[in-house]
C-alpha cells in the first residue's frame, strides 16, 4: 500500500506543487516589477515572518485535512493560548487558598500555553474520534467556546506589556515573536522546524501513512488494523499545538494579548492548505505544498500593501486566487 | 476488531443521546424559568429597566461606555440589561426585540450601522420605547430621542494639529485608516487631511486600512517601513492601530518615529506616559454614556430630554504633559 501511494501520489503531488509554485513565481515577478522595494532583503525577511504565522497554523491544519477532517477552531485556540500566556505573565497565577500569586518562568508560561492548545485540540479529537461528532461541528463548537473563554479571562480587555519584569524573573517573552536567531526571526525558525518535522512525520513514519490511509478510506484503514480513533485524536492535538504556538508568537510580537486575536485565521490556514494542493476530502496532499500555499497568500497580502492597493481590492484578489487554484486542481484531477 | 469498534460506537451513541435529551430538558426548564421571571419584572410594579446595547466589549472603548451607562442607570434606580451586537445589524435587531418584549423604558444604543440601524430604532419608537444613541449617529432624524456623539471631525483636526507641530511641518508620514466601511474612519481621515494637506512639506508616503486592528497594523506597518526607511511620522485612525504601528517601529529600531492615535484608550495613555506614542485625542465615551442615561431619565420623568436631538461633544488632546489627568475614557 505504501509503495502504491508513493508511486501514484508522487506524480500528482509534483504537479500540485508545480502549480502552486508557478502561481508563487508569477506573483513574485509581478510584484518585483511593480515595486522596487519588493525584492529587497529587508522586505523579504519581513514577508517570511508574516507568512510564518499562517504557515504554522496551516501545517497543523494539513494533518487534520489529510485525515479527512477540518479544524475551524485554530484561530480561537490561538487567541485563548495568547491570553493564557498574557495572564500568566502580567498577573501571575493566584492561589486563592494560599493567598499568594505565583509568577512562572517564561519557558513555563510557554509550555503551559502550548499544553492548553494541545488540550483543546485533544477535546476536538475526542469529540470527533470517540463521540463521532462531525469535525466541522465539533471544531465549530470549539471556535465559539475557546473565543468566549478568551474573552472571559480578562473581561474582554487586553493584557498589555508582556515584556515581564526583572522583579518576578519572567522577562524574555518578546524574543519568541520579535527575536533573531543567527540573523533570522525566531518565528521563521519555528516554521522551518515544523515544516521539516511535519514532512518527515507525514511521509516517513507509520503514523503519517495511517493519517493518509484514514483520509483515503477510513473503513479500509480500520479493517487494515489502523487505530483510527487514536490517530484522529493525534491530528487534532497537533493542530491545537500549532494554534497555541501561533497565539504565543502574536502575543510576543505585539507585546500584548488581545482576546479577539485570530478571528478568521482558520480560513487563511484552510486556504493555504487547499492552495498547496491538499484535497479537502483527505488522503492527498503534502506539507511542502501547504508551505507554498501559505507563501502565495503572504506574498499577495504584503505585495498589495506595498503597491498601495485598497483593502477592498485586496480581498477580491485574494478570493479570486484561491478559487482559481482550486479550479486548476479540478482540471488536473480530471486529466490524470 | 471490527466487532468491538461497532459495539463501542453504538454504546457511546446511546449514552450520548440520553445525555443530550437530559441537557435539552434542563435548558428548556431553565429558559422557561427565566422567561417567567422576566415577565413578572416587566410589569408596572417591578423596577423600571434600561437596555444598554453596544458593540463587542473586547474593545475597551465599548466596555467603558457600557459600564458607565449601567453604573449611572443603577444610581438612578433602574434595572439594567447589557448586551452586545458585535457590529451585526441583524443581531442588533434581535436584541432590540428582546428589549421590547422585556418592557424596557429606554434603550441606550451604540448602533451597528448608520443606515442598517434605522428600522430597528424606529421599531422601538413604535413600541413607545425611546432610544438614546451614543458614539455613532444614524442617517435619520426624528427616529431616536437623542443622538449624542463625540465630535470625530474636531478630534481629528486636534490630533492632526498636534501631529503637524511634532513633525515640525516637514517630512514623510504614513496614515493608517480604520475599517473603510465605517463612517468614523472616513470622518477622521478627512479631519486629518484638512489640516495636514495645508503643509506642503508633509508628504503622504503610504495610506492603508488596518481595520482598527492591532495585529493588522503591526504587519502592514512592517511592510510599509520597507518602502519608506526615512519615515518620520505615523497618524492612525484609532489607538489600537497606533499601538500596533508603534510595536512594529520599535522592532525595526525606529522607535523615534512620531506616532499619533485617536480614542484615548487606557493602553494608549500608558504608552504616552512611557514615552512611545506621542499623542492621542480622548473621546469622552464614559461621559457621553452617563449623559445619555441622564437624558433618558429626564425624558421619562418630564417628557423631554431638554436638549436638541443631535448633540456633539468635543474630544480632548492627550499628550505626555497632561496624560496623568485622564482615566478610562474620561477625565479623572
Amino acid at each position: 500500500m505504501h509503495a502504491r501511494s508513493v508511486r501514484r501520489g508522487g506524480l500528482v503531488d509534483r504537479l500540485m506543487r508545480l502549480r502552486a509554485l508557478i502561481a508563487l513565481a508569477v506573483l513574485v515577478v509581478v510584484f518585483s516589477s511593480l515595486s522596487p522595494e519588493f525584492l529587497t532583503t529587508g522586505n523579504l525577511s519581513i514577508l517570511v515572518k508574516h507568512v510564518a504565522v499562517n504557515a504554522i497554523l496551516a501545517i497543523g491544519m494539513t494533518f487534520v485535512i489529510l485525515s479527512g477532517g477540518i479544524d475551524l477552531s485554530v484561530g480561537s485556540i490561538a487567541g485563548l493560548c495568547g491570553m493564557v500566556a498574557g495572564h500568566l505573565l502580567s498577573r501571575g497565577l493566584t492561589v486563592e487558598s494560599q493567598g499568594v500569586t505565583v509568577y512562572f518562568d517564561v519557558w513555563l508560561v510557554v509550555a503551559t500555553a502550548l499544553l492548553a492548545g494541545m488540550l483543546l485540540g485533544g477535546i476536538n479529537g475526542w469529540l470527533v474520534a470517540r463521540l463521532r461528532v462531525a469535525p466541522f461541528i465539533a471544531t465549530l463548537g470549539m471556535l465559539y467556546v475557546a473565543r468566549g473563554a478568551a474573552m472571559l479571562m480578562s473581561g474582554g480587555a487586553t493584557f498589555p506589556n508582556l515584556s515581564g519584569s526583572a522583579e518576578f524573573g519572567n522577562t524574555g517573552f518578546p524574543w519568541l515573536g520579535a527575536g533573531l536567531l543567527l540573523g533570522m526571526p525566531v518565528p521563521v525558525w519555528l516554521m522551518v522546524g515544523l515544516a521539516v518535522v511535519g514532512t518527515f512525520v507525514a511521509s516517513r513514519t507509520p503514523f503519517g501513512r495511517e493519517v493518509y490511509a484514514i483520509g483515503g478510506n477510513e473503513r479500509a484503514a480500520l479493517l487494515a488494523g489502523v487505530a483510527v480513533p487514536q490517530v484522529k485524536l493525534a491530528v487534532y492535538v497537533i493542530s491545537g499545538f500549532c494554534a497555541g504556538l501561533v497565539g504565543l508568537i502574536i502575543a510576543s510580537q505585539l507585546g500584548a494579548s488581545h482576546p479577539a486575536t485570530g478571528e478568521t485565521f482558520e480560513l487563511n490556514a484552510i486556504a493555504a492548505v487547499v492552495l498547496g494542493g491538499t484535497s479537502l476530502m483527505g488522503g492527498r496532499g503534502t506539507i511542502g505544498g501547504t508551505l507554498i500555499g501559505a507563501f502565495v497568500i503572504g506574498v499577495l497580502a504584503d505585495g498589495l500593501v506595498l503597491l498601495g492597493v485598497s483593502e477592498f481590492w485586496q480581498m477580491v484578489i485574494k478570493g479570486l486566487v484561491i478559487v482559481l487554484a482550486v479550479v486548476l486542481d479540478q482540471f488536473q484531477k480530471r486529466s490524470t | 476488531m471490527k466487532q468491538t469498534q461497532r459495539e463501542g460506537g453504538r454504546r457511546t451513541g446511546r449514552t450520548f443521546s440520553a445525555g443530550a435529551v437530559a441537557g435539552i430538558l434542563a435548558l428548556t426548564v431553565l429558559t422557561a424559568a427565566c422567561g417567567t421571571g422576566g415577565g413578572e419584572g416587566g410589569s408596572s410594579t417591578g423596577p423600571r429597566r434600561i437596555a444598554v446595547i453596544t458593540p463587542s466589549h473586547d474593545n475597551p472603548f465599548f466596555k467603558a461606555e457600557a459600564d458607565a451607562a449601567s453604573a449611572r442607570a443603577r444610581e438612578l434606580g433602574y434595572e439594567v440589561i447589557v448586551s452586545s451586537h458585535d457590529d451585526d445589524a441583524n443581531r442588533q435587531d434581535q436584541l432590540i426585540d428582546v428589549a421590547i418584549s422585556r418592557g424596557v423604558s429606554a434603550i441606550i444604543l451604540d448602533n451597528a450601522g448608520a443606515d442598517a440601524s434605522i428600522a430597528a430604532v424606529a421599531k422601538a419608537r413604535d413600541n413607545n420605547i425611546p432610544s438614546i444613541l451614543i458614539d455613532r449617529e444614524i442617517n435619520a432624524t426624528g427616529v431616536a430621542a437623542a443622538q449624542i456623539v463625540s465630535n470625530n471631525y474636531q478630534g481629528a483636526t486636534l490630533a492632526a494639529e498636534e501631529f503637524v507641530r511634532l513633525m515640525g511641518e516637514t517630512g514623510a508620514y504614513v496614515e493608517l485608516v480604520g475599517r473603510e466601511s465605517d463612517t468614523n474612519a472616513g470622518i477622521r481621515s478627512r479631519g486629518f487631511h484638512d489640516v495636514i494637506d495645508k503643509f506642503p512639506g508633509l508628504t503622504l508616503a503610504g495610506r492603508q486600512s488596518a481595520n482598527w486592528d492591532q495585529r493588522e497594523a503591526f504587519q502592514k506597518m512592517e511592510t510599509l517601513i520597507q518602502a519608506n526607511r526615512n519615515l518620520k511620522g505615523v497618524i492612525a485612525g484609532n489607538d489600537t492601530m497606533a499601538l500596533g504601528a508603534m510595536a512594529a517601529l520599535k522592532a525595526a529600531g525606529l522607535g523615534h518615529v512620531i506616532v499619533v492615535g485617536f480614542d484615548g484608550s487606557p493602553d494608549a495613555i500608558a504608552s504616552i506616559k512611557a514615552g512611545e506614542i506621542k499623542a492621542t485625542v480622548l473621546q469622552p465615551a464614559a461621559y457621553i454614556a452617563r449623559l445619555a442615561v441622564d437624558q433618558a431619565h429626564q425624558l421619562m420623568t418630564t417628557g423631554s430630554t431638554g436638549q436638541p436631538e443631535k448633540q456633539s461633544i468635543d474630544c480632548e488632546l492627550v499628550t505626555p504633559a497632561n496624560a496623568d489627568a485622564f482615566g478610562v475614557f474620561a477625565r479623572k
